[in-house]
C-alpha cells in the first residue's frame, strides 16, 4: 500500500532540489469529499498533496493547459514538470509524446500504482446511500468518513467501471514509481458495457444514441477535460477559430464549417462521432469526459468501441510505447481488410 | 462561394453517357448554378470540334474555369487541360466531373442517373469555382536506370537502354545473368540452341560501357519518384575476386561438398565453390556461403590453398550500394508452378518425372546427360515417354486459373526433341486443347504431330503412380472415350508459369501492384502493358504475365523505349496538385509523417515539410491530420466539404 508521505517527500525533494518548477498533484477538495488538482511550486506545500479514491481526474490535462500556457507567453520552459499519474494518466502521457506535444525530458512522472483498488465511482456510492467527507485506501477497502462515523466498503463494490476492467493499473512510464505493480488484475471482463450493449440490434441501439444525442446541450465539458482534445482549433468551433499572425483574410473569409454549433440531433452526433474517431488509437479510457458529463452521456461505451476495435483489429494498445507509431498513421501490410466488401 | 465564371461542357459520348443520362437536361440545370457563365452538351466533347468548342466559349463568354462532364479523368483529364491551357486559363482550372465511369455506365434507371449527373457536375463546379492557378513543378531527372533482373528481358532492356546512351545498372538475384532462357537447350518454333543466341546478349552486356553490372544482388529499398529514384543494393560476398579468377576450376577439384546443381535442377550436383556454368558471366566461381563448410581456414580452406592467384577471400563482406536513377525496369521473371502441388501427379516424389526444366537441361548438349535423353533413375533411353499439358494452368479450383501460354508449343518441342534422340521411342502427349497461335507456331505443332509421330492425346491425366521400373499413367481420351493406362519410363510435366520467388516482396519494395495472380500489374491491359502503376517504373517478361521469348523481347525494347522516351528530357514536370502545410495549425504530431506513403513529409522546427517533388497529392495527410494542418492544393478541406454540400443537396 502506498504511503501518501512517500509522495509528498518525492514532491518535496523535487522541489527543494529545484529539479523541477512544480508538482502537479492533488489536494482535498475545498467542499464535500472529492480531491481536487493542484499545482504547487514550492517544497513547503508539498504536504497538501493528497492520494485517495477521489484522485479520478486525469492530470495530464494539465500538462496540455501548461504547454499551452508556454506557447502563448513564448517562455523558455526550463526545468522539466512533475506530474502525478496513475497507469491510465501516465499513458495519457505517452500518447502525448507519441505525438510530440512535449519531449519526455521535459515531464517527470511520479508514477501511483493503483495496486488494484482504482477510484471511486460517486454514483455507485451515491446508490449505496452513502454520503461522505473523506475517503481513503485501505488494503482491498475504501474508508470512507460518515455523519455516522467510519464505514468501510469493499473497494470493487463502487469502484469505477473502468478500473475494474483496466488491464494495466501500473504507470509503465514513470521517473518514480509508487506502489507494487499488479499488472494482470482484472476484476471484470473488459468491454464488458459495450458487449452487454452489442446483443441489442441495430435499430434499438439506434434509437438509444438518438436519445443520448438529443439531450447533449453541446457545453463541450468532455472536450474540455480531456488532455488528448489539445487542438487549437476544433472540427466544431470553425466560427470562433483562433486567428493567429498567420492567419490570412481567405482563410478567415473561407472557414470549413463542418459542423454547426446548434445542439440539434444531427450536428451532437456528427460532434461525438467525429470527436470518437479523432480520439481512435488515443483514448487511454480514463473516462473523465463520461464523468464530467452534466447529462450523463455514456460516452465510455463510444470510446471503448473504437479501443476495442484497434485492439481486435490491429493489436493496438494506446500509450504503450513513445516511440510507437500512432494508429492511425501506420499502415502495415497484413493490416485486415474486412472492412472492404 | 468565390464569384467565378465557370464553364461547363457536357458530353454526350456517343450513346455511352447518352442511353442513360438525360445529358441535355444536365446542361440546362448547370446553366442555372451560381457561378457557372455558360454550359453546353455535345456528341464529343473530345472530338476536335469539342474542343475548339470549349476554346471558342472560353473566349467568347470571358470563362475563368471550366468543368468537362464526361469519362474518367484517367482519360481526358490531360485533353481538356491542355486545351483549357491552349484558351489562355490555367490547365488547373480544368475539372472533370466523371458521368459515364461513375455514373452512366453503372446505372439503368434515366431519370436517377441524370439527377446523380447533376449532382457530380455541381460538386466540380464548387470545386473549380476553388482552384487555384498552379503551375507544374519542374524536377531535374537522373540519367541512369535501374534494371531488376538478368534474364532475356532485363538484358534486352539494359542493352536497349545502354545503346541509347543512358547509363544502366543490372542488378541480378543469382551469380550470373542469363536467367531460364539460359537452361533451355532448344527454342521453339525454329529450334536454334538457346545458349548459342543468348551468350552473344550476355557477352554485349559485360563489355557494354553504359552498363554495370552486378550480379549476386538484390535490391533492397527503393524511395523518391520518377526521374530521381534512390535505391538500395545489397551486394552479396561471392568470396570470389572475378579481377583475379581465371576459371582454372582447382577449387572446385579440391571442395568436399557437393549439393544439388540448381543450374540443372537438382538433375546434376556441384561443389559448394561452383561455376553456374562455362559461359557465365561474369565470368567467376561463387562460394556459395549456405553450403560451404563456413569460410574458415582452419575447418577446410581448401580451395584457397589450391587458389594460384590467390582469387579467394573468405574476409569478403556483403556490401550496402547507394545509386540515383532517372527509372526502373522490373524484369523479375517467373519460376514453375512447383511439382509439390500436383498430388495426384505423384507431387514430385516420383523419380523420372521431370518438369519442363529439368526435361530442358537433360536434352541440352551442356546438361546432365551432355545431351542424351537418359532416365535419371537408372540412366537407360526411355522408349515410352509422357508429356502432360497444362499442369497447374487452366485450373481455377485447385491451381491456377490462367493459361501459361508458352507449354502447348514447348511441350510439342519436347516431344520433337525426344523423337531427335530417341527416333524408336512413343511419345504421347495429353492435352485439353492445343494453343498454337504465333509466327510460324501451328505449323511447327502440326510437323510434331505428322512427321515426328508425336502421339497427341485430348484429355487429363487423373494419376501417377509408380509401378515396377515403369510410372503407370491413368488418363482419358475424350476423342475416342476411351480410358488410357500407359507404363511410362518417363513423364514430362508442362507446368505452369508462376511470378518468380520474391515478385511479391519487389513490389511491395518498389510500391508497384500485383495482378490476381500474383505477376506485376501493368497500368493499362490494353494501353499502358510496359507501364506499372507507379511513374517510372516500367515491367518486362514474364514477371508481368506468362510469355515465350519473342514477346519478351518485344516488351523489353518496349519497356526500353518508354524509358528512353523519359528521360529524353531535360526535367520532368511533377503535378503540382501537392500537400502543403497551414504551419499556424500544425502541432507537430508527425502523424502525417508516417502515414505519407511516399516518405515526402519531414519535421522542420517542429512543423511538417512537404517534399513537393516526393509528394503525388494522395491526400493521406490531409485525412490523417487531427488539425487540418495539412491540405492537398486544389483538393482542400474546404473544397471536399462544398463538394459533399453539393452532393449532398
Amino acid at each position: 500500500m502506498i504511503n501518501i508521505q512517500d509522495m509528498r517527500d518525492t514532491a518535496r525533494d523535487l522541489l527543494a532540489k529545484n529539479e523541477v518548477r512544480a508538482v502537479i498533484g492533488y489536494r482535498r477538495g475545498s467542499s464535500g469529499m472529492n480531491a481536487e488538482p493542484v499545482v504547487i511550486t514550492d517544497a513547503a506545500q508539498a504536504d497538501e498533496l493528497v492520494w485517495d479514491p477521489t484522485c479520478f481526474h486525469n492530470l495530464a490535462l494539465y500538462l496540455v493547459e501548461d504547454r499551452k500556457f508556454l506557447a502563448h507567453t513564448r517562455a523558455k520552459p526550463g526545468l522539466p514538470i512533475a506530474i502525478v499519474a496513475k497507469g491510465c494518466d501516465a499513458r495519457a502521457i505517452v500518447v502525448l509524446m507519441q505525438e510530440h506535444y512535449f519531449k519526455r525530458e521535459e515531464v517527470y512522472i511520479i508514477g501511483m500504482s493503483c495496486e488494484g483498488t482504482g477510484v471511486l465511482d460517486e454514483r455507485k456510492l451515491a446508490s449505496q446511500g452513502i454520503q461522505a467527507s473523506n475517503a481513503a485506501f485501505d488494503g482491498d477497502d475504501y474508508v470512507f468518513t460518515t455523519a455516522q462515523g467510519e464505514k468501510r466498503i469493499a473497494a470493487r463494490e463502487v469502484m469505477a467501471d473502468r478500473c475494474l476492467e483496466c488491464r494495466i493499473p501500473y504507470p509503465r512510464e514513470h521517473n518514480v514509481v509508487l506502489g507494487e505493480d499488479k499488472t494482470g488484475r482484472v476484476l471484470a471482463e473488459p468491454f464488458a458495457a459495450l458487449k452487454r450493449f452489442e446483443e441489442r440490434d441495430a435499430a434499438e441501439r439506434w434509437i438509444y444514441w438518438e436519445r443520448q444525442f438529443d439531450r447533449c446541450i453541446r457545453c463541450f465539458a468532455c472536450r474540455s477535460v480531456c488532455p488528448m482534445c489539445f487542438c487549437d482549433e476544433c472540427v466544431v468551433d470553425s466560427i470562433s477559430f483562433p486567428v493567429t499572425a498567420q492567419t490570412t483574410a481567405e482563410e478567415k473569409a473561407n472557414r470549413v464549417r463542418w459542423i454547426e454549433r446548434s445542439a440539434v440531433r444531427s450536428e451532437n452526433i456528427t460532434y461525438h462521432m467525429t470527436r470518437a474517431m479523432h480520439l481512435a488509437g488515443r483514448c487511454v479510457d480514463c473516462n473523465e469526459c463520461e464523468r464530467v458529463c452534466p447529462v450523463n452521456i455514456p460516452l465510455r461505451l463510444l470510446n471503448n468501441k473504437m479501443e476495442r476495435e484497434a485492439r481486435e483489429q490491429f493489436g493496438y494498445e494506446p500509450g504503450a510505447s513513445i516511440g510507437a507509431p500512432a494508429l492511425v498513421a501506420s499502415f502495415l501490410d497484413n493490416d485486415p481488410e474486412k472492412f472492404i466488401r | 462561394m468565390t464569384k467565378k465564371r465557370t464553364g461547363v461542357f457536357v458530353c454526350h459520348c456517343g450513346n455511352n453517357i447518352a442511353a442513360t443520362v438525360d445529358v441535355k437536361k444536365v446542361a440546362e440545370v448547370m446553366g442555372t448554378e451560381e457561378g457557372v457563365a455558360y454550359s453546353q452538351d455535345y456528341v464529343y466533347m473530345c472530338s476536335d470540334p469539342g474542343q475548339n468548342a470549349v476554346i471558342q466559349s472560353i473566349k467568347d463568354n470571358n470563362l475563368d474555369s471550366v468543368v468537362i462532364s464526361c469519362c474518367s479523368p484517367n482519360l481526358h483529364e490531360k485533353t481538356f487541360r491542355d486545351n483549357a491551357k491552349r484558351a489562355g486559363l490555367n490547365s488547373f482550372t480544368c475539372e472533370i466531373a466523371n458521368i459515364r465511369e461513375q455514373c452512366a455506365w453503372v446505372h439503368k434507371d434515366k431519370e436517377r442517373a441524370t439527377e446523380k449527373a447533376i449532382k457530380i457536375s455541381r460538386s466540380a463546379v464548387r470545386r473549380a469555382g476553388r482552384d487555384q492557378a498552379l503551375e507544374p513543378i519542374a524536377v531535374p531527372v537522373t540519367r541512369k536506370v535501374l534494371v531488376i533482373g538478368g534474364g532475356i528481358a532485363g538484358i534486352q532492356a539494359a542493352l536497349d537502354i545502354a545503346n541509347a546512351g543512358l547509363q544502366v545498372i543490372l542488378v541480378e538475384k543469382q551469380a550470373t545473368i542469363g536467367g531460364h532462357m539460359l537452361q533451355l537447350s532448344e527454342t521453339f518454333p525454329t529450334l536454334d540452341c538457346s545458349q548459342c543466341i543468348l551468350s552473344p546478349k550476355m557477352v554485349d552486356v559485360s563489355r557494354h560501357p553504359n552498363i554495370t553490372l552486378l550480379t549476386y544482388s538484390e535490391v533492397k529499398e527503393v524511395s523518391g519518384s520518377v526521374g530521381n529514384f534512390r535505391v538500395n543494393i545489397l551486394k552479396k560476398p561471392t568470396y570470389v575476386d572475378p579481377e583475379l579468377c581465371k576459371i582454372c576450376d582447382d577449387c572446385a577439384n579440391v571442395c568436399p561438398v557437393v549439393v544439388p546443381n540448381e543450374f540443372d535442377l537438382g538433375l546434376t550436383a556441384r561443389r559448394a565453390i561452383h561455376i553456374p556454368f562455362a559461359q557465365a558471366i561474369p565470368a567467376s566461381y561463387t562460394l556459395d556461403e549456405s553450403a560451404c563448410l563456413g569460410l574458415n581456414p582452419i575447418r577446410c580452406g581448401k580451395c584457397k590453398d589450391v587458389c594460384e592467384v590467390g582469387a579467394i577471400n573468405y574476409d569478403m563482406r556483403p556490401q550496402t550500394l547507394i545509386e540515383d536513377v532517372g527509372a526502373i525496369v522490373v524484369a523479375t521473371g517467373y519460376d514453375l508452378y512447383g511439382q509439390e502441388h500436383m498430388n495426384e501427379l505423384g507431387g514430385g516424389q516420383i523419380d523420372d518425372v521431370l518438369d519442363g526444366l529439368q526435361f530442358e537441361r537433360l536434352c541440352s548438349a551442356s546438361g546432365a546427360t551432355k545431351g542424351h535423353v537418359l532416365r535419371p533413375s537408372d540412366r537407360t533411353v526411355p522408349k515410352d515417354v509422357v508429356f502432360i499439358q497444362c499442369v497447374g494452368s487452366r485450373d481455377p479450383a485447385n491451381h491456377c486459373a490462367y493459361c501459361s501460354k508458352i507449354c502447348c508449343m514447348y511441350t510439342a518441342k519436347h516431344a520433337s526433341l525426344y523423337k531427335h534422340h530417341v527416333p524408336d521411342g512413343r511419345a504421347y502427349v495429353f492435352y485439353i486443347d492445343i494453343r498454337s497461335g504465333g509466327k510460324g507456331y501451328e505449323e511447327f505443332v502440326q510437323r510434331i504431330m505428322e512427321d515426328d509421330e508425336a502421339i497427341y492425346l485430348r484429355g487429363r491425366v487423373s494419376k501417377l503412380y509408380r509401378k515396377g521400373g515403369k510410372v503407370r499413367v491413368l488418363g482419358t481420351d475424350t476423342l475416342t472415350g476411351q480410358n488410357v493406362e500407359i507404363d511410362a519410363d518417363m513423364v514430362v510435366l508442362a507446368l505452369a508459369m508462376e511470378p518468380s520467388k520474391g515478385t511479391e516482396e519487389i513490389a511491395k519494395t518498389l510500391k508497384i501492384g500485383r495482378d490476381k495472380d500474383g505477376f506485376l500489374a501493368e497500368a493499362h491491359p490494353k494501353l499502358k502493358p510496359v507501364e506499372s502503376v507507379t511513374a517510372g517504373i516500367f515491367l518486362a517478361g514474364c514477371a508481368q504475365g506468362p510469355k515465350d521469348i519473342p514477346e519478351t523481347v518485344a516488351q523489353a525494347g518496349a519497356a526500353a523505349s518508354k524509358v528512353i522516351g523519359l528521360l529524353s528530357q531535360p526535367t520532368l514536370s511533377h503535378a503540382p496538385t501537392v500537400a502543403r502545410v497551414r504551419n499556424s495549425h500544425c502541432t507537430g504530431c508527425e502523424m502525417c509523417v508516417s502515414a505519407c506513403p511516399y516518405n515526402a513529409i519531414s519535421l522542420e522546427n517542429g512543423k511538417a515539410l512537404v517534399n513537393e517533388v516526393l509528394c503525388e497529392g494522395c491526400g493521406s495527410c490531409s485525412a490523417t491530420c487531427l488539425r487540418a494542418a495539412i491540405e492537398v492544393k486544389n483538393a482542400t478541406p474546404l473544397q471536399i466539404h462544398e463538394m459533399i454540400e453539393a452532393c449532398l443537396a
